[in-house]
């Protein structure tokens, strides 16, 4: 792999110092930072280097090389440092285009998260309630034996963390393998809904736009979205630009007061779910006005509404009946509704009804983690498709996702219950067929039945076969579910002490998760294996392994396929291709069998690049053209699709269906969208009414619950937590709280309060006028805390479409703990 | 700011964040480099050739009158409910052994009962004094916020309110009112802590009496 390597220039020939000053702190973490924790100072390092900083001993001996940062779906490129086989420095890439040097908190000391002290190295098993070293050949041989004792009974659960090749080998195991669709992602809890809302209104998955939009939008619009915590690096490119001298109005619409308010002109503070109808009297009052984009409508939109039975494609409708259905939503009944001005709405209807501002939409989970989920990511499309804010650079719709390839793996590789790779589905009988074909095995190998989604998968699994229980062995990657989970104790938590249920985990950490583990595999992360991340914006990213794993730790890619070869040894039929050959079969150039199932053999060559070449053929499907491997090695990045030009080159698009810009608009086309659930080149303008949540506030539980990340840990704090600044920064969970509640109930900052909801109980401190401000009869509460489990509290009612979990609203009680 | 809402809000993260005792183990050597102070007006000219720039407790007189007054006991350090006061090393010459505090390791809390100013009998360290230990800077170029990617941990975490304000996104520090206890170095992210804490050794002491 060393030939590929691309050549680096090292980011630090000037003075360190002057370096920073020029290039918006493209800091190294470097090996001693002089006030670091692990500093000289204290005689101990957490890279356990000495004190010489790297950067300033004119790198000669550190040997840089890029990688994509392992956190969030932003995907930032960092220059990773090594020396002696150990990261010792971090610095932002300055040839980023994503973040053009600047990292966020997180990414500088992204390097840490690969030496926390507890790092997991050898395979454990259960016995008698502890879990015991063990082989890697047994521990191997226990998973494939338990598997192989009941196929379909067996579940992979997996995340917008695997990495494209690993998600691809789970997903080949799985559908192609063992013929079993019981596959699915943690990104099921995170973007599943933006998922459908683009099927729904383009019959293709993904934003058109991408992140050159923040730099040209004049108005930019968070939807219940906090971007200058989550996707901090995004909203510094957008906010920066100010210094610069540009106007960006920032309008933040969401139920709390965040960071990102602190940047933004006008803040409408909505009350849960109500997002629905506020997006309908923008439509309403576009309509109205007369000022909505009739030309863009006329040509390349179409209406729809909810049918019934509630479908995913819904029924269509004409203009008049869709004018006749967000009549109903006036100012004054979306304030009623929403609690925001009627004004504010005639603000923001007003804005939409000017082509002479450009307008981008950004939003995460505020909008996807929503029972009605789908329904208000169509609205949000539907209001810039209805007012044409839409294809040129800066008019765009753009859902964020939190994880690094929540796109590229799982929403391209589709490592979803239903789907199978390059945007095709189990139930449609060509893409099964297709699939059957690139990976040679037999007709009729993949279920046309979509298997469990994340929360039917718990479900199940937790609940013993006697009472119904579908699952018994289920398999995690890369992802932390213990505490991820909504309403833990039914959907995690039950699992403990049934005897019938095996739960094997790959993990880098102990964690919430591995606590149940019965067998547990010791994984290698991030540049300790090769990868490759998509990120929000169609972005392709590829790195090389630049450091061992430490112990016995190895790459998910190379469990999979171990395990899968050992099911081969078994005899698993679903393991042998059409031609009688192992399922995952890697010749070397000669045409000889090189065994990649045996560690010892698995870098003699470059898996990743093979498993994503074969991947590659799946992407033309839907336009989503991939580039060659080599292509992503020079590169940090490329948007797909990326075609090859008459020259030979490979260009990435930066917004799709649109002329000029995506090679599959034909000339003169303007806008197509190629995709159409109709068939016909037209995007779909959906209606959907405002629904109450499934749980208000009421008399018992009185408070609206909703739970969220902090800029300083990612997701659940594995990794985060394991760096000493980060966990010094930010280390427990707390409750925010509005004043007024606050002093109703007796409490100040630092006080313990109790949150009780129907499902579970939780103490935590109290902060009032904190970092959020939540509004009065709201609470906040971060999910990164291993100690303080929220989704114990949560609520599992998910969106009918998308099967999204909605962990942004729930009924709370909240009262001072009284100790006795 | 009231003052009920700083000392709630130190509460707040001393239930979050307190890492105490575990932490002071620490080697000891001083964080900052030595460097000579300038004197101040208010302050009476030096006879000692140049102190050691030791981060004393709260309370502590100016530097020699302390350096005089205090027995290094140590009741000070077995006070401290964060372990946040450790002796200097035996090598400091007339400084070793007495109290200091390393706030990378364990930052002063500013405990509203100053448990270690009361435990000091030879009264070393007074309540009268000022609760001034250390002039604390931010370093703009090391600072996230100030260069554009998003932080506001040491104003959140600062213990005295007043001391810091969060202007346009970025941390300034009011040196009037700063106590210079630490708590934003220790909890600041930034790759290079973009924190400068300076001890102060020359500190305005009231009439050397009892
Ligand atoms: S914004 Fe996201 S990708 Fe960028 S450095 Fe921070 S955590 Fe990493
Ligand atoms: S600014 Fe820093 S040193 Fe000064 S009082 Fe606040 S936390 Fe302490
Ligand atoms: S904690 Fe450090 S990096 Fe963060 S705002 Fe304060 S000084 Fe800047």
């Amino acid at each position: 792999m060393n030939q590929q390597r691309a050549q680096q220039a090292s980011p630090f020939e000037s003075d360190r110092r002057n370096f920073l000053k020029l290039t918006a702190m493209a800091a190294a973490t470097s090996v001693a930072s002089s006030t670091a924790f692990g500093s000289s100072a204290f005689g101990e390092t957490a890279f356990g280097a000495d004190s010489t900083d790297a950067t300033e001993a004119g790198a000669s001996d550190v040997r840089w090389d890029k990688a994509p940062c392992r956190f969030c779906g932003t995907g930032c490129h960092v220059q990773v440092g090594v020396r002696e086989g150990k990261v010792v420095a971090i610095a932002g890439d300055p040839l980023a285009e994503v973040n053009k040097g600047l990292l966020c908190m997180k990414g500088y000391h992204v390097g840490l998260a690969l030496y926390g002290k507890d790092r997991l190295t050898q395979p454990l098993l259960r016995v008698d309630g502890e879990l015991q070293p063990i082989s890697w050949e047994r521990a191997i041989q226990i998973a494939a034996e338990k598997i192989h004792a009941a196929p379909e009974r067996f579940a992979f659960y997996g995340s917008g963390q695997w990495t494209i090749p690993e998600g691809y080998a789970a997903q080949k195991f799985m559908k192609g393998g063992l013929g079993n669709n019981h596959i699915d992602p943690n990104a099921r809890l995170c973007m599943a809904s933006a998922v459908t809302g683009f099927i729904a209104t383009y019959g293709v998955d993904e934003p058109a736009g991408c992140y050159d939009d923040l730099d040209q939008c004049d108005v930019l619009i968070t939807w219940g979205n906090n971007p200058a915590e989550m996707h901090p690096v995004l909203y510094s490119r957008v906010v920066d630009r100010r210094s610069r001298g540009e106007t960006v109005e920032i309008i933040d619409i969401s139920t709390r007061r965040t960071r990102t308010t602190e940047h933004a002109q006008r803040h409408l503070v909505f009350r849960p779910h109500s997002d629905l109808a506020i997006a309908n009297g923008i439509a309403h009052l576009l309509i109205a006005n007369g000022n909505y984009d009739e030309e863009f409508v006329n040509k390349h939109c179409a209406f729809r509404a909810p049918s019934d039975p509630p479908t995913l494609p819904g029924r269509p409708i004409s203009f008049d009946e869709y004018k006749g259905f967000v009549a109903e939503y006036t100012p004054e009944h979306v304030e009623k509704i929403s609690g925001v001005p009627a004004d504010e709405i005639r603000y923001l209807a007003a804005l939409f009804g000017r082509r002479d501002v450009k307008i981008t939409s950004l939003w995460c989970m505020g909008m996807n983690q929503h029972t009605q989920g789908t329904a208000i990511n169509c609205l949000v499309h539907g209001i810039h498709l209805l007012s044409g804010h839409f294809g040129r650079a800066g008019d765009a719709p753009t859902s964020l996702t939190g994880q690094p390839s929540a796109c590229g793996t799982v929403r391209e590789v589709g490592t979803l219950a239903h789907a199978l790779p390059g945007g095709r589905v189990v139930m449609n009988s060509e893409h099964r067929a297709q699939s059957e074909q690139i990976w040679n095995v037999p007709a009729g190998r993949i279920s046309p039945m979509p298997g469990f989604h994340t929360v039917a998968m718990w479900d199940s699994f937790c609940t013993p076969l006697a009472d119904g229980g579908k699952l018994d062995t289920l398999w995690v990657q890369v992802t932390n579910p213990g505490q991820t989970l909504p309403n833990l104790h039914k959907l995690f938590n039950r699992k403990e002490g049934l005897e019938d249920k095996f739960l094997i985990v790959s993990e880098v950490y102990p964690t919430a998760t591995t606590a149940l583990a019965d067998l547990v595999f010791p994984s290698a992360m991030w540049v300790e294996k090769n990868g490759m991340f998509g990120n929000s914006e169609r972005r392709t990213q590829q790195w090389f392994k630049q450091v061992e794993p430490p112990g016995d730790a190895r790459d998910d890619v190379w469990q999979t396929i171990a395990v899968a070869h050992r099911l081969h040894e078994l005899g698993v039929p679903g393991m042998k291709d059409k031609d009688g050959r192992f399922l995952f079969r890697e010749e070397d150039s000669g045409g000889k069998e090189v065994p990649i199932w045996e560690w010892e053999h698995y870098y003699d060559l470059n898996v990743d690049e093979r498993l994503f070449e074969e991947y590659r053929k799946f992407t033309r499907l839907k336009h989503k053209d991939l580039a060659p491997y080599s292509e992503y090695v020079k590169t940090r990045g490329l948007r797909w699709p990326v075609v090859q030009s008459d020259a030979g080159e490979w260009r990435e698009t930066r917004f799709r269906f649109v002329e000029e810009q995506d090679p599959y608009v034909a000339k003169g086309k303007g806008i197509d969208f190629y995709h159409s659930p109709t068939h016909d080149g037209r995007a779909q303008v959906w209606f959907s009414p405002y629904v109450d949540p499934p749980e208000s506030p009421d008399e018992a539980y009185p408070f609206w619950l909703c739970t969220g990340r902090v800029i300083e840990h990612w997701h659940t704090g594995t990794m985060t937590r394991r760096i000493p600044q980060l966990d010094r920064a930010m280390p427990r969970a707390y409750v925010e709280l509005h004043r007024a509640d606050a002093e109703a109930l007796g409490v100040t900052s630092g006080d313990v309060v109790v949150i009780e909801s129907r499902r579970g109980r939780i103490e935590l401190p109290a902060w009032i006028d904190g970092r959020g401000q939540p509004p009065r009869g709201s609470v906040f509460v971060p999910f990164f805390d291993e100690s303080k489990l929220i989704n114990e509290v949560t609520l599992d009612a998910y969106d009918p479409f998308s099967k999204q979990p909605d962990y942004k609203k729930c009924a709370v009680s909240v009262r001072k703990l009284v100790k006795p | 700011m009231s003052g009920d809402e700083g000392f709630s809000r130190r509460d707040l993260f001393r239930r979050l964040g307190a890492r105490g005792k575990e932490v002071a183990r620490a080697r000891l050597e001083p964080v900052i480099p030595v460097r000579p102070v300038a004197p101040a007006k208010n302050i009476e000219p030096r006879t000692r050739h140049r102190v050691v720039p030791l981060h004393r407790p709260p309370g502590a007189l100016d530097e020699e009158a302390f350096l005089a007054a205090c027995t290094k006991c140590g009741d000070c350090a077995s006070a401290c409910p964060h372990g946040a006061i450790v002796p200097a090393p035996a090598r400091f010459g007339p400084a070793g052994l007495t109290p200091t505090i390393i706030p990378m390791a364990s930052a002063c809390q500013m405990c509203p009962d100053t448990p270690c100013i009361t435990s000091c009998e030879p009264r070393a360290l007074r309540i009268e004094q000022p609760l001034r230990m250390a002039e604390a800077r931010i370093q703009p170029w090391a600072c996230l916020a100030h260069q554009g990617t998003f932080c506001s941990v040491c104003v959140e975490r600062c213990p005295v309110p007043g001391a810091m304000e969060l202007v346009d996104g970025k941390p300034i520090i009011d040196a009037s009112i700063c106590t210079g206890c630490g708590v934003c170095q220790y909890v600041c992210p930034a790759p290079e802590n973009a924190i400068l804490l300076m001890p102060l050794t020359a500190r305005p002491t009231a009439s050397p009496s009892s």
